[in-house]
């Protein structure tokens, strides 16, 4: 089954399947990898279109969830990324001002935006 | 062959005037006539300036969308920024007059965080390019504050392009101060060019992944292409116009890709070290398929182009390895020896991994300059724009910029600091 997860509530809403984790961009990154553990296809890059670790509070990855034998070329990316964000600092979305978190979010859904409508995940109202 | 000539003007100099023309090395600008043209934008609002800078000045541009060199076609197919400003019909021959050492610089804010400096003075001059321009700033504003990001992007883009040309185009009957010559052969011609040398194309990767991070060809999204093949005398044409501006310092601005200088030397080199067969433009998408998708077509048209090596350059940083190293292996595999121009987020201290991918085929990479850097920029007289945005920009953090507005930020969140091109100051001389 094909499905968002992400820390940005703000895009939860947008989707029709997705699982929301209440934490920091690694959360979402650890727990991916957790999926790809039991089987999970990664479909969209684990790293942010060209922000740092301490410039996107948000991350968000679409997954095919599966079980089965693990794909290696999702675990190798997903390590890569959770190593990344390991050796960061990182911002979490608690930490900073309501402007700045709803601007960061519109980001992270303007840039998951093309995937979502490819693997038919956006809510047709807001194509 | 395809002929292109670029007519310079050099301008050394700006100042306002009654009527917008060239003379003498002085670039005169009419304000209130180029104020007219970019109001016409219904999208932009009624507060809208524009302001002057030169080199050396005591002046900080920030926060800054795009620079583009202004041009404009005096004789040959199309116009200039085609698909953008003028009709779809291919450029790339004929006569373009440019207005060198000028530049439009469009600033305005737009999403936060996602602009960048220019200071034309100071330590902060020394790491941006554009600090050598005599530039001509449009301080734009929308004319509602919560009017659609796409639209407000679109319509400050177009307002730096339409700038640009109205510049050029005002100065059309200048006598150039020199014509630069360039032809590109057609493919036939390029396989029957100098047999003894190795055939080499130039993989042109352009960030397409949304909204502040796309590219557009002949006003195509690049994001909706397969990879395709273009001559470099149409990206001197304003073939491909930016509508991205993250991050600051990597950022392939518009005025980059006019004057792209990884096209200028493979052009000075073709028939001497090698034979330049073309450029073949690529996209940088967010997703796993669309991104080996692109890396095995556009390898693939290397392979049928029947190249022996490619030159490789990035833009952009994070998911935009993954393509860089994935184009880089994908035409190693072929057979078709790879050289790659990126930049470094290693950390402030240098220490971290500098590219977010890599590959063991891989080894001959040359950086454009660690983005992490920290500097710091001290006041200067005038800022045109918003200095308070240096909190939030991308390299800045809260409390980049003190009370008496000395800015400390990393440089990427100078413009072209780190240009993946190496359209950059930063460089290595051996002694």
């Amino acid at each position: 089954m094909l499905k968002l997860i992400t820390n940005n509530s703000d895009l939860l809403n947008k989707v029709k399947t997705g699982e929301l984790i209440n934490g920091s961009s690694l959360d979402v990154l650890i727990n991916v990898r957790s999926l790809v553990h039991f089987g999970s296809k990664i479909l969209t890059h684990p790293l942010c279109g060209n922000l740092r670790p301490n410039h996107q509070p948000f991350r968000s990855v679409i997954i095919d969830e599966q079980n089965g034998l693990v794909d290696l070329e999702s675990l190798s990316l997903i390590e890569d990324a959770v190593h990344v964000y390991e050796s960061s600092k990182l911002i979490y979305p608690n930490e900073i001002d309501e402007l700045t978190r709803k601007d960061y979010a519109f980001i992270d859904f303007e840039l998951m935006k093309a995937s979502l409508i490819q693997y038919n995940l956006l809510r047709r109202d807001l194509f | 062959m395809t002929k292109l000539e670029l007519h310079k003007l050099n301008v050394k100099s700006l100042k306002f005037s009654d009527k917008t023309f060239f003379a003498d090395g002085v670039l005169n600008v009419n304000k209130s006539e180029l104020l007219s043209i970019i109001a016409e934008d219904p999208l932009l609002g009624k507060n809208l300036d524009v302001d002057l800078a030169m080199p050396g000045e005591k002046v900080r541009i920030m926060p800054v969308k795009d620079v583009i060199e202004p041009r404009y076609k005096i004789e040959g197919k199309g116009q200039i920024f085609p698909g953008m400003l003028s009709d779809v019909e291919s450029v790339g021959e004929g006569k373009t007059l440019v207005l060198s050492g000028c530049a439009v610089l469009t600033a305005g804010k737009l999403v936060r965080f996602q602009e960048g400096i220019i200071d034309m003075s100071g330590p902060g001059a020394e790491f941006t390019p554009y600090s050598k321009t005599c530039n001509v700033v449009l301080v734009l504003e929308p004319s509602d504050p919560e009017m659609d990001k796409h639209d407000y992007e679109k319509a400050c883009r177009m307002a730096g392009l339409k700038a640009a040309a109205y510049l050029a185009k005002s100065c059309a009957d200048s006598k150039a101060d020199k014509v630069e010559e360039y032809e590109f052969a057609n493919i036939r011609e390029a396989m029957n060019n100098y047999p003894e040398l190795p055939k080499v194309g130039y993989l042109y990767m352009l960030q397409t992944q949304g909204l502040l991070h796309d590219t557009y060809l002949y006003g195509v999204d690049v994001k909706r292409i397969l990879p395709t093949l273009i001559s470099p005398l149409e990206v001197m044409d304003g073939a491909i116009v930016s509508g991205n501006c993250v991050s600051a310092c990597d950022k392939n601005s518009t005025y980059s890709h006019q004057n792209n200088p990884v096209i200028a030397d493979m052009l000075k080199r073709h028939g001497k070290d090698f034979n330049f067969v073309g450029c073949i433009v690529t996209n940088e998408n967010v997703t796993l398929a669309d991104k080996k998708r692109s890396s095995s077509y556009a390898t693939k048209l290397a392979a049928m182009l029947g190249l022996d090596g490619v030159v490789i350059t990035e833009e952009g940083f994070g998911n935009p390895d993954a393509d860089l190293i994935m184009n880089c292996w994908k035409a190693e595999r072929l057979g078709i020896k790879t050289a790659l121009l990126t930049d470094e987020y290693a950390g402030q201290d240098g220490a971290s991994q500098s590219l977010a991918d890599s590959c063991p085929e891989g080894n001959a990479c040359v950086t454009a300059g660690n983005a992490n850097e920290v500097i710091v920029l001290p006041p200067m007289e005038k800022v045109i724009g918003y200095a308070h945005e240096a909190n939030v920009i991308a390299g800045g953090w809260n409390g980049s910029l003190a009370d008496d507005g000395t800015i400390t930020v990393e440089l990427q969140a100078i413009t072209g600091a780190t240009s993946e091109l190496g359209f950059t100051k930063l460089g290595a001389y051996t002694l």
